[in-house]
């Protein structure tokens, strides 16, 4: 008998007792139909708003329509040729993706492991300083986009004002093609960086403490307790810190459209100048709601999903070698 | 104690810096929406609040903020409230209770985790322009009516819960859904919370989904409400910043009273906005 179980179980629990297969067989038919019934509302909306989604961009894709016309027309492979071939656009927000993300996920990975370390004690005021750089994550995006575009302001914004004080020369921060993204990576790794925090945080805290101190005991400094203990312990954490990163950064839309979109938001207009700040996610988003092309949008949509795929195992192949599992 | 100072020391001297940079965007919002125009971009700066407080008089006058935040408040409870119905009763039915292929259809619905939501974006803008839904409370309502992080939470934790509970209320004839409302469910007040506490915030923030379904006032949230104000080229400066901490504290406030759960919800789940 298993030990954990109570001994009363075995008088209220019905199972030991033999019993005609119909039965059981009816009974699990009527608990099924109870559970189905449970679980409907949520799957019902999973599956119409998720699932099906997931499935309808592939054939979307192959169509060309303007949303208003009553049917779409079916091209083929069209619109992945144009999207490939023929869209220089396309291209360079390809590019400038790969730029943000090489920029803000290691950046913001360093600066939240940093962070997360440094709050990693027994710190009077440790919560009041997690609040402060996790906020930002928290906030809604447009109310703090706002505000950085004060700070960026090209004449007499708070950082130009900074910049002048140490006796370095003004930037025209979302005003210029070479400026604009990296503005926004500076945005994004404020945004991001104390979310990174928090997980790394949680990463710390499940580590066994005796390693660390037994390092101690041995003679080793901070520095060397960090790499050569609590890196390799903390792995698993930073692994997935880095797939999350990852993959939200490939996504970048809404700072690039509150920060560049013109009037409207949903213009063809936004991007920035030259288009310096267009991402994928933006173009995707513009096409299918400034220009109304579904059919290309949705192209987009599932070439954004096959990279972020692919990044993903990429990521996952490269590094379940290095990862250190307990 | 030496130890303890040296220790401590240089925490302190990074960290606070640090978090001050972080912070300060919110403290500089509060300087500019009390400031006035001809104060704000200027050299140099003037790096304390100014007592403007008209100005905030002045925000509500020109835009319809009390509409905004009944419309925001709404469809975030609205959403929040479905989330913790469609989350309990699934999350039960996947902990507790006898179900053919269960198993097949929990791995499905983790497996509905990984798409991502620009996949999603412009099927769902068409089933609701097809439902007639567009620029309705429903559209921002309904597609965020389940999730996945809600179920796979509440069904961890009725998973915990001692099984002659149910055998006792069993034996006094209780039926799987009087269980769950009057024994279950009130005891999973913790991961409620949490569910109900990150829901909302990310209600709250939503933007690009009703940017796109929404276009009339009546039904706007007020970060799109924010987005025209500040696309309107005649906008104050001043004002715009009156109206983003219009928009920011009640999130702030909710942030501060519910920050454990806040944080242990995402360190647990890696939920990115």
């Amino acid at each position: 008998m298993d030990p954990s179980r109570p001994l009363t179980t075995t008088t209220t629990t019905t199972a030991v007792v033999p019993r005609p297969p119909l039965i059981a067989r009816r009974r699990l038919v009527r608990e099924s139909l109870g559970g189905y019934a449970f679980t409907a509302p949520a799957l019902v909306v999973l599956v119409v708003f998720i699932l099906f989604p997931a499935f309808w961009i592939f054939w979307l894709s192959l169509q060309k329509w303007d949303l208003i016309a009553a049917n779409p027309d079916f091209i083929g492979l069209a619109n992945y040729e144009r999207l490939f071939l023929r869209d220089a656009l396309f291209r360079q927000a390809v590019w400038q993706t790969l730029y943000f993300v090489g920029v803000t996920v290691p950046i913001s990975i360093a600066l939240g492991l940093l962070m997360a370390v440094l709050l990693n004690a027994k710190l009077p005021g440790r919560d009041l300083l997690r609040s402060a750089v996790f906020a930002p994550y928290v906030m809604p995006v447009v109310a703090t986009a706002i505000i950085w575009t004060f700070m960026f302001h090209p004449y007499a914004g708070l950082l130009n004002s900074v910049l002048h004080v140490f006796g370095l020369p003004k930037l025209a921060w979302l005003d210029r093609p070479e400026t604009v993204l990296p503005s926004i990576m500076l945005f994004s790794i404020w945004q991001y960086s104390g979310y990174n925090t928090v997980i790394f945080l949680a990463g710390l805290a499940n580590l066994p403490p005796e390693l660390n101190e037994a390092a101690r005991v041995d003679g080793a400094n901070a520095w060397q307790r960090f790499w050569s203990v609590t890196w390799p312990l903390l792995t698993p954490t930073t692994y997935f810190v880095l797939l999350i990163s990852t993959i939200g950064s490939f996504k970048v839309v809404q700072p690039i459209l509150v920060f560049t979109g013109g009037v409207g938001g949903a213009t063809i207009s936004g991007g920035g100048p030259d288009k310096a700040a267009e991402t994928i996610g933006y173009y995707l988003y513009t096409q299918a709601f400034g220009s109304f092309r579904a059919g290309y949008a949705g192209a987009i949509s599932v070439v954004l999903f096959l990279i972020v795929m692919a990044v993903t195992g990429l990521q996952v192949g490269v590094l379940r070698r290095r990862v250190f599992y307990q | 104690m030496r130890r303890r100072v040296l220790d401590l020391g240089p925490r302190y001297l990074i960290m606070v810096p640090l978090a001050a940079a972080f912070a300060f965007p919110f403290y500089w919002m509060v300087v500019i929406s009390l400031s006035t125009l001809d104060k704000v971009f200027i050299f140099p700066p003037i790096l304390y609040p100014l007592g403007h407080l008209e100005n905030f008089a002045k925000v509500w006058s020109v835009v319809p903020w009390g509409r905004y935040f009944f419309n925001t408040i709404f469809v975030a409870s609205a959403t929040t409230a479905l989330v913790l119905a469609t989350s309990t009763l699934a999350g039960y039915a996947f902990a507790s209770m006898r179900m053919a292929g269960k198993s097949l259809v929990f791995g499905l619905v983790l497996g509905i985790y990984t798409v991502p939501t620009e996949v999603t974006l412009v099927p769902n803008f068409i089933t609701l322009k097809t439902l007639g839904w567009i620029d309705t409370y429903q559209a921002q309502i309904v597609p965020f009516a389940a999730s996945v992080f809600g179920i796979f939470l509440m069904r961890q934790f009725f998973l915990t819960l001692p099984k002659d509970l149910w055998e006792a209320a069993q034996l006094d004839g209780c039926g799987h859904l009087r269980y769950l409302l009057t024994v279950a469910a009130p005891l999973a007040r913790p991961p409620l919370i949490t569910i109900a506490v990150f829901h909302f915030v990310l209600s709250w923030n939503a933007f690009l989904w009703p940017l796109v379904v929404t276009t009339s006032n009546s039904v706007r949230p007020i970060q799109v409400g924010l987005t025209a104000f500040q696309y309107n080229e005649s906008t104050d400066p001043v004002l715009l910043a009156a109206g983003s901490l219009v928009a920011t504290v009640p999130l702030l406030i909710v942030f501060l009273l519910a920050q454990r759960r806040l944080v242990g919800g995402i360190a647990t789940t890696g939920i990115r906005g």
